[in-house]
């Protein structure tokens, strides 16, 4: 016979069963899909990099740099910056 | 500072470094004052504050310290504001336009065609058993990553049915559906990640339905799954995703443009790639986001990690 500590576990278990999502084989459900898409991008503290205007062309910048009496700040990686990880 | 004191700009050094004109000659010309000379071909790879003149100020590889950054800008302007005025007022270096560009390290989005933003997150479960963010460590996937799909004029214009019905259910045309999934259903949280392969497609069903077909709109479903494996028994696989897809597409007939492109992918995920070290052991939850890219967005040419080989990116 299972005791009553048991009995909760097992409640307890199969409410969160319950409740639990797309476990690996199941479909997405189209209840979740908004919260799961933003749930994905990127959190607005992962964007703070973006408030600065980067540009994405060397010559461009080089340019401007010279017209503006500025240094070039190039953030330069194996896989754009903007587009890659 | 970066934004105010700098001209800020951005670079993959797998094109700038292999570049043969004017751009890439420069971009090696400053490299080569400072530690990374990129010998045998190597990655030069590095955060560079140099002039418009080609002369470098400083150097770091350090993107991920902030701190460390921060004193290195500073330092690259007390280098810059040692120069005579005479070399840092506005308009003393003249760069005149290029008038060649390597085609072979340049990309540009195809014409005519549609850019999504793709996202990737390690995502885990909560205490009730639902999807949550997974806790990594700085640089070992605690942040979503971020890449381009290019879909060209003839990719986009095949998800469109001629004389769609409400109900109708069209397989998604195969060179989409291969390049989303050997070039986006990827884990990318750490670094560049390794694609798969043709043969690592064991199973890939994806579809649309159309949901609503009036004069002016038509909505479509996707649906579908994606097993992804290095070795034909998945459970045998050193490197695999699993996934789920689902995703809602509207189209306006009368712009002739797609203005909704939202898709989700979720599975286990296992295994990494030589620049994608430190994944999560066993298999793990992987979600990937797509959407329209913004057009006005800084960052919309840019071009797909996989564009590199663009041939195979965009392959029929």
């Amino acid at each position: 016979m299972l005791s009553r500590r048991t009995w909760s576990a097992l409640v307890v278990l199969a409410i969160c069963h319950g409740s639990q999502t797309l476990l690996a084989g199941d479909a997405i459900s189209p209840d979740e899909f908004d919260k799961l898409h933003a749930l994905i991008k990127p959190k607005p503290a992962e964007e703070k990099w973006t408030e600065i205007p980067w540009m994405t062309g060397l010559w461009q910048a080089r340019q401007r740099a010279a017209a503006e009496g500025k240094p070039i700040l190039l953030w330069e990686m194996d896989g754009h910056p903007l587009g890659c990880t | 500072m970066a934004k105010e004191e700098y001209v800020p700009v951005t670079g993959d050094d797998w094109y700038q470094r292999r570049r043969e004109d004017a751009e890439g000659e420069f971009f090696r010309r400053v490299a080569n004052q400072g530690p990374r000379k990129g010998d045998g071909g190597g990655t030069r790879q590095g955060i560079y504050m140099f002039t418009a003149s080609g002369k470098l100020l400083a150097y770091k590889n350090a993107g991920q310290a902030p701190e460390v950054m921060r004193d290195v800008l500073r330092q690259g302007l007390a280098e810059w504001k040692k120069l005579p005025a005479a070399q840092r007022r506005p308009g003393a270096v003249r760069v005149e336009d290029v008038d060649r560009l390597d085609r072979h390290y340049v990309r540009t989005p195809p014409a005519g065609g549609l850019i999504l933003s793709v996202f990737a997150r390690a995502l885990d479960r909560d205490e009730h058993g639902a999807l949550c963010d997974a806790s990594c460590k700085v640089g070992g996937g605690n942040e979503a990553s971020r890449d381009h799909v290019w879909l060209t004029e003839a990719d986009w214009k095949s998800l469109v049915p001629a004389d769609a019905q409400k109900g109708d259910k069209i397989a998604l045309p195969r060179r989409v559906a291969e390049r989303i999934a050997r070039f986006h259903l990827i884990d990318n949280t750490r670094g560049e990640p390794p694609f798969w392969r043709r043969e690592d497609i064991r199973t890939l069903d994806l579809g649309l339905t159309v949901a609503e077909a009036t004069a002016d709109r038509l909505r479509l479903r996707l649906e579908g799954s994606a097993l992804l494996a290095t070795d034909p028994d998945a459970s045998r696989a050193e490197r695999g995703y699993d996934a789920r897809l689902l995703g809602y597409l509207s189209f306006d007939r009368a712009r002739q443009r797609f203005d909704h492109f939202d898709v989700v992918a979720v599975g286990q995920h296992w295994g990494e790639g030589t620049y994608t070290r430190g994944a999560r052991p066993g298999r793990t939850p992987l979600g990937i986001a797509f959407e329209l890219a913004a057009v006005d967005a800084g960052d919309a040419n840019v071009p797909p990690q996989a564009a590199r080989e663009l041939d195979a990116y965009l392959a029929q």
